[in-house]
């Protein structure tokens, strides 16, 4: 009952640099009803491989060796001629993508796309049974039936990759491939989703592929787990499996990668911390006083007031999904964007009325790692410039000599190799060498203060344990003071002293990590937490109606702004009310 | 349900009437810099051209009436803006007394139709090519031939009117050389003026299509590689859409939208490209009228014509707009 | 277009059959070749033919004889050498590509009259772009009122063709210098420039790069021309090229309708008499052909140049 048999593929990209074996002799069976994750960082072919098997390579890339099967009569992918392929796929094979976002036409109506698949295979259908069936797969991934009648924009991320699922079902494909279809979504949402698509996949019996980088969702949503480097299978069996005794190196690594709420640290804390560089008695080192944001009839931030003392280094995290609110408080602190009310105070002094002088040295105590490490660094020059010119700038550097030493330096202490990065384009550098470069400048610039916002959501799994281990550093080692900004519980699970979690700009839960994330109270804290997938084959994640309800729930207490306050700790306070 | 937002409307309506009123004024002031009476060395170049100028006193005092010396000169403006409105542009000096109106009148028919013609030819061609140069599945030959013809199309329709009218009407003698319309037919709605109508105008509009396809036709390319690259392409081929319905449905579709913005921008220069394109085939147009304008010092012709040109230029952009929300539901949804 | 076979070769490669090895050294050259995108080859063969038509002005002067623009300096009508005129005279070696109406000496007209018309575009578009540079610049830093302005002003200034102004002008005010009549075009190519400045500046505010930069106590300026203008680079020259072409059609559509520098030969002032002489009739070709050819090499060099520059800032397009 096998509905996919890939018989030793591997698959070629021709290059200018010569040709990548993007994939190696890949064996693999699917059963029908069966789920299967195929996990591996970006690079790794996961992708390529589950296109090869719907002959949709991206151009130059090919199958050079191999067989690929589909279904139970074993049809020859490879064989077909392009419109028998063009009629297999989505009849046979469809494919659920990963940008949920521009996933639909932009300027069609959602019940359109599902029809002009429908009438590619089966030819001109009667109107009135092509409205009953578009509503009928909407309504099996819980949308109404009106939704049909709109445009890609006027839908929700979530919403979005519900259509995409519905229109991957809609003629009951004998497998369904989901390149991660939940990566652009946050967590309550992606349970939704991911829950919506096992039901359906169940309902319909077909069989899955779920690509992903997620050790904890393969646990709570696949069967068999295919673990992929290097374009090559480098361990392959049941979840269970694979999570409990994991063989090869690289899937314990994975596995060991995940931070769990309530796990063993990845942290080694120093023996000495470091002290605080500012004076005890010295104003606070941070002072929020009823800051809000209001964008146009949006409020991304109500009134809040807290103060950092700073005497003794400190993490504290802001932990909120996308729109809580929380990158506005990021950049309202490094003073980007000035809040619409209240004031921000550094040392006593209001940030947006500072005079040149004092704005100078308020940048070179304040300072920042972003989200995406891409961007921060300017194509035009080598990555060097992002560390010599602030040094420069800030009166530190005595000679080019010594500029480039303490450059060496920062690069030595995040763990990098000096001679094959600094002389570098930032192209030619993978995503965790950048973000572990911008962490070596914000060393070398030694602030009092550090804005993490989101540092290691766009680098790959393996490396955000190492990244954030610097960054603890920082305060461990080096005295700097830290505002960790992130979406993910279980790292600020672990790294931070103070934790706030941030909902519609709205602090909802307040305290020690321990209490506030290891045991939460406030209802919007449990669900996250609740939602988060976690690499343990034996919890339970819900079904789809309960995400449902849990989705309601959350819209319920939307407009209730009370704070749950959860204890506090020395050099940080947070106000109520 | 696709009700365009107000907002939006507002604001194109402001920008038309912007437009139109910014050209109406560099056409009043610019004369007005001039360190001299234009009015007065007009009349010394009619005169120096062509010996006795007939009506002379008039002329000169309807000049000095369109100068305006006898009024101040904010008076002098408002008056010419309320001219303006309702498009009446003064006696034309050459053909004293015809009101410029009439001649416009008379002209613009073909100028408009030529211009429809070609410039609607020109965009439905120009990116269906576009569009094949990108497109996958488009025969081999086509890809060489079609980026071959590019090359040709950075050519302004001046150049390849001049070159068309050598090889098309005086070597070959396919074509007439000049004119919109044979001499010896009768205007009319009669088969032979049709027909004499499309042999006049055929040359002019290919000399248009010729050159100015390749303009769209590199800017669809562009636009095309990112459709191509976008997810919702991606996933119409998963869904085993047929490869003639994807290009269409999606991807066209798709990439047309900016390059109707870039219509709007782009109608005035071609439409400048167009008016040089009828004064080399001496088509009885707005072209051939601003020639003749400009060869006989015409300066109420000059002016009316190059402001009714703007105004039609501007209220192409503004009919452009107005269809724009129609095809692109994300716009409707912007104002609500 | 020199790269259609490796393309095909690449297109083949979707499906099962294709195989590396059948890649010809060459073809490798070819696809190394990408990875420096300002090497391309069709921004060499654009930058060497306007480069050639500049050097043909110079080399002109020197070996020709400028003089020979003016008119009466030979016999009217002469053919190019090795053709005939309507009269069935030989053409002659000492006017290598005949004589005007008036007795000029083509090739002394084109080497006068080609980098005229290049001087024209490329001053014309030096000062619309400088002030693009400002003013998007301005829109892009300033924001408030003062954007709102701009946007506006190069939004309805883009939709009005600068061909129907400056007749008015020239109608008014008679004869123009070549640098008077670059200036008064300059005028109205302004705005694609800012537009595209402004956008970009508006885009590259919010990026990660000029973000660090301002954490580094970087000043506005240093943002603009140290962090911004140097990714600018491919756009505004490609802006600028695009304003060189929108300028020299501007100029010689001013000169083909009898406007523009009545005393300076020019290309288009060429074509206007040519025309107006009857030359197409009497099929007189090299008096207007000639012209028109050089004109238009100019522009197919102007084009390549263009779409050379499209390769360097669009990654993608290089695969094609």
């Amino acid at each position: 009952m096998t509905v996919l048999d890939l018989q030793n593929v591997s698959i070629d990209f021709p290059t200018s640099k010569g040709v990548v074996h993007a994939v190696k002799n890949f064996t693999l069976q699917i059963p029908k009803g069966r789920r299967v994750g195929f996990i591996g960082e970006s690079g790794s072919g996961k992708t390529t491989t589950a296109l090869s098997a719907m002959r949709m390579l991206a151009s130059p890339g090919f199958v050079s060796t191999g067989k690929i099967f589909l279904g139970e009569d074993r049809t020859d992918v490879l064989g077909l001629s392009a419109e028998e392929m063009r009629q297999a796929r989505l009849s046979r094979i469809a494919y659920i993508p990963q940008g949920a976002m521009n996933s639909l036409n932009p300027v069609m109506r959602i019940e359109n796309q599902i029809w002009d698949g429908i009438v590619a295979h089966e030819g001109k259908t009667d109107p009135a049974e092509l409205k009953r069936r578009s509503e009928e797969v909407l309504a099996g991934v819980g949308l109404e039936p009106h939704v049909g009648r709109l445009y890609p924009h006027e839908l929700s991320g979530g919403m979005k990759q519900r259509v995409c699922i519905a229109i991957g079902v809609c003629l009951a494909p004998d497998i369904i491939i989901a390149d991660e279809p939940t990566s652009a979504l946050d967590v309550i949402t992606q349970r939704h989703v991911m829950q919506t698509l096992r039901e359906v996949q169940d309902r319909i019996g077909a069989g899955l592929i779920l690509i992903g980088h997620d050790m904890g969702l393969m646990a709570q949503s696949v069967d068999d787990l295919a673990v992929m480097k290097l374009g090559e299978l480098v361990e392959f069996g049941s979840v269970r499996q694979i999570i409990e005794r994991p063989e090869h190196p690289y899937t314990k690594e994975l596995i060991s990668s995940v931070p769990l709420v309530g796990g063993e640290s990845f942290l080694d804390p120093a023996d000495q911390p470091a002290p605080s560089k500012i004076e005890a008695g010295a104003p606070p080192l941070l002072e929020f006083k009823q800051v809000s944001k209001v964008y146009g009839a949006v409020t991304a931030l109500h009134p809040m007031s807290f103060t950092l003392e700073g005497d003794t280094p400190k993490i504290i995290s802001i932990v909120g999904q996308s729109g809580s609110g929380k990158s506005t408080m990021g950049s309202i602190m490094l003073g980007f964007n000035p809040p619409t009310s209240g004031q921000v105070l550094f040392e006593g002094r209001d940030i947006n009325r500072l005079s040149a002088a004092e704005a100078l040295q308020f940048r070179k105590d304040v300072q920042a790692v972003f989200q995406d490490p891409y961007a921060c660094f300017n194509p035009f020059y080598r990555v060097d410039h992002a560390l010599k010119f602030p040094y420069k700038q800030f009166g530190y550097s005595k000679s080019d000599a010594e500029t480039q030493k303490a450059m060496e330096e920062a690069c030595t202490a995040v763990g990098l190799d000096p001679s094959a990065v600094l002389r570098r384009y930032p192209h030619q550098l993978s995503g965790g060498q950048r973000q572990r470069l911008i962490v070596a400048r914000a060393l070398m610039l030694s602030p009092k203060l550090l804005i993490a916002d989101e540092p290691v959501s766009m680098v790959d799994a393996s490396l955000r344990a190492t990244i954030l281990k610097n960054i603890y550093d920082l305060k461990e080692k080096f005295g700097i003071s830290i505002l960790y900004i992130t979406h993910d519980l279980a790292t600020a699970y672990h790294v931070s002293d103070y934790v706030m979690v941030l909902y519609h700009g709205h602090i909802v839960e307040a305290g020690p990590p321990k209490e506030v994330i290891g045991d939460p109270q406030h209802p919007y804290t449990q669900l996250l937490i609740d939602s988060i997938p976690w690499p343990d084959v034996d919890r339970d994640w819900g079904s789809a109606s309960d995400a449902r309800a849990d989705l309601d729930r959350l819209q319920a207490i939307s407009d209730r702004p009370e704070t749950v306050f959860r204890g506090q700790v020395p050099g940080f306070a947070l106000a109520t009310g | 349900m696709t009700k365009i937002p107000t907002s939006y409307l507002m604001n194109r309506a402001f920008t038309l009437v912007l437009t139109v009123f910014i050209a109406a004024t560099l056409i009043w002031i610019i004369p007005r810099l001039s360190p001299v009476d234009p009015a007065e060395i007009m009349l010394s170049r009619m005169a120096a051209g062509g010996g006795a100028v007939a009506n002379s006193d008039q002329i000169l005092a309807q000049l000095q009436e369109n100068f305006g010396l006898n009024d101040p000169l904010i008076v002098q403006y408002f008056k010419y803006l309320l001219n303006v409105v309702t498009l009446d542009f003064g006696l034309s000096t050459a053909n004293f007394p015809t009101p410029v109106s009439e001649l416009i009148g008379q002209a613009l028919p073909w100028t408009l139709g030529l211009m429809i013609l070609s410039l609607i030819i020109t965009f439905i061609i120009g990116n269906l090519l576009g569009a094949l140069m990108v497109w996958e599945h488009t025969p081999k030959l086509w890809k060489v031939a079609i980026p071959a013809a590019m090359v040709f199309t950075s050519i302004p329709p001046i150049l390849s009117a001049l070159l068309l009218m050598w090889i098309f009407s005086a070597n070959l003698g396919w074509f007439p050389l000049t004119g919109s319309y044979g001499l010896l037919v009768e205007p009319g709605w009669s088969w032979d003026f049709i027909v004499s109508v499309l042999h006049h105008g055929f040359l002019p509009a290919l000399s248009i299509v010729v050159v100015t396809f390749g303009f769209w036709a590199l800017g669809m390319r562009g636009l095309m590689i990112t459709v191509q690259g976008e997810d919702y392409t991606t996933l119409a081929k998963a869904k085993g859409l047929k490869n003639r319905y994807i290009l269409y449905r999606y991807m066209i579709r798709n990439a047309i939208l900016p390059q109707i913005t870039a219509f709007a921008l782009k109608i005035g220069l071609l439409i400048a490209g167009q008016v040089l394109v009828e004064r080399i085939f001496a088509y009885n147009g707005m072209g051939k009228l601003l020639y003749d304008a400009i060869l006989n010092q015409d300066f109420p012709v000059i002016q009316g014509v190059s402001y009714v040109i703007i105004l039609m230029t501007a209220l192409s952009v503004f009919v452009v707009d107005l269809i724009y929300p129609l095809i692109d539901p994300r716009i409707r949804h912007e104002g609500s | 277009m020199t790269d259609q076979q490796s393309q095909a070769h690449a297109g083949e490669a979707q499906t099962a059959q294709a195989d590396m090895s059948g890649v010809t050294e060459k073809q490798m050259r070819r696809m190394r070749r990408f990875d420096n995108p300002w090497r391309n080859p069709k921004l060499m063969w654009g930058v060497g033919i306007l480069l050639g038509i500049v050097a043909m002005g110079i080399l002109g002067r020197i070996f020709w004889d400028p003089d020979l623009v003016f008119v009466g300096s030979a016999m009217p009508r002469q053919a190019p050498y090795g053709f005939e005129n309507l009269r069935g005279q030989e053409g002659l070696l000492a006017h290598p590509l005949g004589t005007d109406g008036s007795g000029r000496d083509m090739l002394a007209a084109i080497i006068i009259g080609a980098p005229n018309s290049l001087f024209v575009g490329l001053l014309a578009s030096l000062v619309g772009m400088s002030v693009g540079i400002v003013l998007g610049f301005t829109a892009g830093f300033v924001r408030g009122r003062t954007d709102d302005v701009i946007r506006v002003l190069s939004d309805v200034m883009i939709t009005i063709p600068p061909l129907l102004i400056l007749v008015v002008f020239q109608a008014a005010y008679g004869d123009v210098t070549l640098t008077m009549m670059a200036l008064l075009i300059a005028c109205f190519v302004w705005q694609s420039p800012t537009r595209l400045i402004r956008a970009q500046v508006l885009s590259m505010r919010e990026s990660g790069y000029v973000q660090m930069a301002r954490l580094s106590g970087a000043s506005t300026s240093h943002i603009m021309f140290r962090e911004m203008l140097p990714n600018l680079v491919p756009y505004l020259f490609g802006s600028f090229i695009a304003n060189v072409t929108t300028s020299i059609v501007t100029a010689v559509g001013l000169e083909v309708l009898g406007l523009g520098p009545q005393r300076i030969p020019t290309l288009g002032r060429t074509i206007y008499e040519a025309i107006n002489a009857g030359a197409l009739i009497q099929n007189l070709w090299w008096w207007w052909g000639l012209p028109t050819l050089l004109l238009a090499v100019m522009f197919i060099g102007l084009l390549l140049i263009n779409l050379g520059l499209d390769e360097v800032s669009n990654p993608r397009l290089r695969k094609l």
